[in-house]
């Protein structure tokens, strides 16, 4: 940790924080009625966005996926639009007619998700082609799951982005569930995405899910390996599933007992302690932060609260661009 | 003007934008060495290069998905999907997600991008390498779906479908792409959602879809023969259908018959036959005629296909029966 820039320490922190606040808060506001459809909790899984977003630069593209939703705040989207989207509202990154999936944007990098998870694997992989005929070095970031790792267009992809040699970096936040099917048992190597980097002539690393710095410092290699060969990569960071599937679930397939254990090594928290042991922070610099985020928050929540309903003009006019 | 093949014209659409537009670019399986399965693709390899024009492994998903991402971040790719029945490899990346992207992320997305399929009925191709898929794809709202049905049309409405902002699934017909007819040399745009009269008639509609053009105009020669005038109206784009023109032949003829290619079940004729009824039901003298493919698999042994797939004397009948004679 010494080695690191304070600076780029308090982003990584700042950036992790702000995740888990906005999941948290999340949840809060689905429980109070204010979301018409549906939250997959990422608590507990933030750090590797809170990383590898981190080393997105300008002209990078990203495409992220159905958990740790804000993480598209990293790369410059406002809370506010995001919790509006979430809220179904017309101020929402996409006028509130989408919801949880859908808070990029595009002037930002932001390629969007597909709910059908793992078939929008292609629409980073098309990102990357754009970036390889710019030849600027830019690259496309594709985020999924371990299940998710598992579906034909998944994999479709990453052979399409090796065959045509594409700058695109495959991220697998592996956090042991698919709804409540243990990728342990269910899948056929310890590290789905990663293993199978292999057969697809990609390089890969594993990191700790909720180690940040060991994802940061995996995350980089392996962009800096993107941006000069213009080829693609593959991180998979390994962590487990704090909360149900979406709320309300009781998580009965599982051991509550390795829940509690994994809840308790929290990288958030080790994070922080760290970072205070060391002296990096003080306690006054981080509780500031904390109130400086959480206040952030709670504007979006009220903006989303007081922002109009969209209409079937939005409807109708989203559906098609118009013709020059 | 010259004479050329309707797989010279679609050649000439995508060399044409090629080269009036560097954001066109062109991949999919074949497409690149080996100039496409049908050849409509020969020679651009050369022209454009390797970074334009690009062979991709068998990976449909992949290919639409690529050409999604390629068009929302600033270029006009075109996608073959070799076969219309291969698209259903890529169903939901057509259905769900070329077409609702730009509905689902806002709308700063456009989504400028043409999937070129080559479909129907090719004399022994079988089960699976045989469909018409309009009726699969116009349930999805946001896809413009293009059904040239000659070397001229085929030409102008490519140009027209890259041009476009939107995603624009281009259906090519497997017995069209050695059909000539004279073609310009100069540049000319068909607009996209524009049906043409391909023959008047005052007597009967026929609204006939892909190769059903040439079976309506040769059963509309004999019937003329009989005393009975059919008007064809080749709709050319299939979403959104260009319902004003059906309307419009409808009024003067008050009899209509619709033909496909496609299964008769959940068909285009279902659809415009229904669209009739609701906005023209009072000019009907007759009810609405449907001729189609048979609710079958489509066989492999020729003799058993050609039954399968809609004959000029089932056209011929279909008229004859809106027009009680």
């Amino acid at each position: 940790m010494m080695n690191y820039d304070p600076s780029l320490l308090k982003k990584l922190y700042r950036n992790y924080l702000a995740l888990r606040e906005a999941e948290k808060l999340m949840v809060e506001i689905y429980y109070t009625g204010k979301v018409p459809g549906h939250i997959h909790s990422g608590e507990g899984e933030e750090a590797t966005m809170a990383a590898v977003l981190e080393l997105m630069r300008e002209g990078d593209y990203f495409s992220g996926h159905h958990r740790v939703l804000a993480s598209t705040y990293l790369t410059g989207v406002p809370f506010r639009q995001i919790f509006a989207e979430i809220m179904g509202k017309r101020t929402g990154t996409a006028r509130g007619v989408s919801g949880c999936n859908h808070t990029c944007d595009l002037s930002k990098g932001g390629l969007g998700t597909s709910s059908s998870l793992g078939c929008d694997t292609g629409v980073a992989v098309g990102a990357a082609y754009t970036c390889k005929l710019r030849g600027d070095g830019s690259l496309a970031i594709k985020e999924y799951g371990d299940a998710t790792s598992s579906r034909g267009p998944v994999h479709e992809g990453m052979v399409l982005a090796a065959s045509w040699e594409l700058p695109v970096l495959f991220v697998s936040t592996n956090n042991t569930f698919g709804i409540s099917g243990d990728s342990r048992e269910l899948l056929p190597t310890k590290h789905p995405t990663a293993d199978r980097a292999q057969g697809y002539g990609m390089p890969s690393e594993v990191a700790q899910g909720n180690d940040i710095l060991e994802i940061y410092e995996k995350a980089k290699k392996l962009m800096d390996y993107i941006r000069e060969t213009g080829k693609p990569a593959v991180l998979e960071t390994m962590n487990y599933r704090w909360r149900g599937h979406f709320e309300g679930d009781l998580c009965a397939y599982r051991d509550e007992k390795e829940a509690e254990a994994a809840m308790k090594s929290d990288g958030l928290a080790k994070f922080e302690k760290e970072l205070l042991a060391k002296k990096i922070m003080t306690k006054k610099e981080v509780e500031a932060m904390k109130k400086e985020i959480a206040e952030e928050l709670a504007d979006a929540v009220k903006f989303g609260e007081e922002s109009p309903a969209p209409t079937m003009d939005d409807v109708h006019t989203m559906m098609l661009a118009e013709e020059n | 003007m010259a004479v050329k093949t309707y797989a010279q014209a679609v050649n000439e659409a995508i060399r044409e934008e090629m080269r009036r537009d560097k954001h066109v670019v062109l991949f999919g399986e074949d497409v690149a060495k080996h100039g496409g399965i049908f050849q409509a693709t020969k020679g651009l390899l050369e022209e454009f290069g390797g970074a334009r024009v690009k062979d991709t492994p068998i990976a449909e998903a992949a290919i639409v998905g690529t050409a999604i991402g390629a068009a929302a971040t600033g270029l006009r790719p075109i996608a073959e999907i070799m076969y219309g029945d291969f698209l259903l490899v890529a169903y939901h990346e057509v259905f769900h997600m070329a077409a609702k992207w730009r509905f689902m992320h806002g709308d700063e997305f456009k989504i400028p991008m043409v999937i070129r399929s080559a479909q129907g009925s090719a004399f022994g191709a079988a089960c699976e390498h045989s469909n018409c898929v309009e009726p699969l794809f116009i349930h999805s709202p946001g896809l413009t779906i293009i059904s040239p049905t000659n070397a001229y049309d085929v030409k102008g409405l490519l140009k027209s479908a890259i041009r476009s902002n939107n995603p624009v699934l281009f259906l090519e017909h497997k017995q069209f792409y050695k059909t000539k007819m004279e073609v310009p040399d100069e540049e000319y745009l068909i607009p996209i959602g524009v049906a043409e009269t391909k023959r008047e008639g005052k007597d009967c509609t026929v609204v006939a879809v892909g190769l059903m053009v040439g079976r309506a105009l040769e059963a509309a020669d004999i019937l003329s023969r009989e005393g009975i005038e059919v008007e064809v109206i080749d709709p050319r784009t299939i979403a959104p259908m260009d319902y004003n023109a059906i309307y419009n032949s409808v009024a003067k003829t008050h009899r209509l018959v619709v033909a496909e290619e496609s299964n008769l079940t959940g068909g285009l004729g279902a659809e415009i036959s229904a669209r009739v009824m609701e906005n023209a039901f009072f000019e009907l003298d007759a009810p609405v005629g449907r001729v189609a493919g048979l609710d079958v698999p489509i066989p492999y042994n020729v003799e058993l296909e050609v039954q399968v797939v809609p004959s000029v004397e089932k056209i011929v009948a279909a008229v004859k029966t809106a027009c009680n004679k």
